[in-house]
């Protein structure tokens, strides 16, 4: 029986394939594993319908020479670095080696393909997050006027946050911010546990802080897949305050750029959209205070105008109501006169008809005191003693008492009598 | 009201319902010099909010 050693059995299977295969193919492929040590050595898998069991598996590699153009290539096209579950479309050469067996020998990989799967992987994760019902909530929270209290969650050595700091402290309208850092890995493998957990740590202190911003500083293209989970996704979409996000890749928007309440592309950026809100409330301000002014100011010279009118009206108002005041006393003046000439008249009337009547009771009275006089002087005229004594009576009188009767008298006494002319003295006997 | 209980919005909404009156000309002269007086303080109140003065007596004090 003809036998083959190992080594020949191999080296037939070497010179086999490498006469009946081409010099390369183009394979679609999942890394499960990647080393790299001078040379990156791959493990390469394809998984069933399910994702469960493994279908095919190679091993390969890519040697020195070939890397560093395929990984930069590959990064500045992906925004990631090529990782262990990544779905990568390959050049490979076939290789069989007598010691070390079948590989393959990778020469090119091509970037968009990933990017594809990248971005289905994306979306697969955008839709659980719409399917939850969380997509849209941190868009959704109202921006506050105050973005002042900033957590910052982000690498603490990365130069974005300083870049992010300076910006928003030089600002020119002074306004004032509070930052604080809440460091987290910002590449990489760790980026979804510690951004979950310096959320975690923001939101202890819920209260004290307007706004999350997410930044990474720019510059080297790194992984960002770490960007790309359903968890960061769920706790950045769901977190209560609203969040900023400045990764600063260029091409692609990750999960959280989605779901963030606003994306930019730069921590720069990102301190530029702090001050412009700002800025925009403090014109807000600013605004209202000039129209309150310039309303206040319309208000008071209305009021001085409307002042000025009135106080202009007022003397032709005064001179007015003086003049009806004249005529009104005027008129009371020429009544009183003529109720005083009036009542003049009336009292001297009066008085004169009291006069009159005075004159005449006054010559009634003295006519009849008059008549009365001369009755009796009349009747005086008859009783005058010269008349009797002119008839031939005499008068004799005692002590010029005149002698009624006889016999009061006595002898002796002087008596005289008088007669029509002349008397006579004699003494009784 | 204490200004420090205020909050910098409703600062802004009192100033805001203020101006609107006055600029409808619902503001009676006699409580006009009173609304200005308060205006003027939550102008002052935002403003302060807003910049950096207030940060700047934050650090002092605790300098």
């Amino acid at each position: 029986m003809k036998s083959l050693s190992l080594y020949e059995l191999n080296n037939l299977v070497r010179s086999t394939l490498e006469n009946t295969m081409c010099t390369f193919y183009w394979v679609r492929a999942e890394i499960s594993s990647l080393q790299f040590n001078r040379h990156c050595y791959l493990e390469l898998v394809q998984k069933d319908e399910r994702g469960q069991g493994i279908m095919a598996k190679a091993r390969a590699q890519i040697w020195a020479n070939k890397w560093y153009a395929i990984k930069g290539h590959f990064e500045r096209v992906t925004g990631q670095v090529l990782s262990a579950g990544m779905e990568v479309l390959i050049q490979v050469e076939v290789t069989f080696h007598e010691l070390y067996g079948y590989s393959l020998n990778i020469s090119d990989i091509d970037p968009t393909f990933t990017l594809g799967d990248i971005a289905r992987k994306r979306m697969e994760i955008i839709q659980s997050l719409k399917n939850e019902g969380v997509y849209d909530m941190n868009k959704e929270l109202p921006l506050p006027r105050l973005l002042q209290r900033i957590a910052v969650i982000s690498s603490a050595t990365a130069a974005g946050y300083g870049d992010f700091c300076d910006q928003l402290n030089n600002n020119k309208f002074g306004l004032a911010f509070h930052t604080q850092l809440f460091p987290a890995i910002m590449q990489g493998n760790g980026v979804e546990e510690s951004v979950i957990a310096a959320l975690n740590r923001i939101a202890e202190d819920l209260d004290d802080w307007d706004i999350v911003v997410i930044i990474r500083g720019g510059g080297s293209v790194t992984d960002l897949s770490g960007f790309d989970t359903l968890a960061l996704g769920e706790n950045v979409a769901q977190f209560p305050l609203p969040v900023i996000t400045g990764i600063g890749h260029e091409r692609d928007d990750t999960v959280i750029d989605m779901v963030s309440h606003t994306r930019v592309k730069t921590p720069t950026a990102a301190a530029e959209f702090l001050i412009h809100h700002q800025a925009e409330e403090l014109g807000k301000v600013e605004d209202l205070a000039l129209r309150m002014f310039n309303s206040t100011i319309s208000i008071i010279q209305d009021e001085k105008h409307r002042l000025s009118i009135l106080s202009n009206k007022l003397p032709t108002l005064f001179e007015m109501i003086k003049q009806r005041e004249n005529a009104r006393l005027d008129r009371n003046f020429i009544t009183l006169q003529s109720l005083i000439i009036q009542k003049t008249a009336n009292e001297k009337s009066l008085i004169e008809n009291k006069l009159q009547r005075l004159v005449s009771a006054t010559e009634a009275l003295l006519t009849s005191q008059q008549h009365k006089l001369e009755m009796l002087q009349t009747k005086m005229d008859g009783a005058d003693p010269q008349r009797i004594l002119n008839l031939g009576f005499s008068i004799t009188r005692i002590d010029g008492k005149a002698v009624q009767d006889a016999s009061t008298l006595h002898a002796g006494q002087a008596i005289e009598t008088t007669l029509k002319s002349g008397t006579i003295k004699s003494t009784i006997q | 009201m204490k200004k420090e209980e205020l909050t910098y919005e409703q600062a802004m909404q009192k100033l805001s319902a203020i101006v609107q009156k006055i600029e409808s000309g619902q503001m009676d002269i006699d409580s006009l010099a009173t609304n200005l007086k308060e205006a003027k303080e939550l102008i002052s109140f935002c403003k302060v909010k807003l910049t950096k003065v207030e940060a700047e007596v934050k650090k002092t004090l605790e300098d």
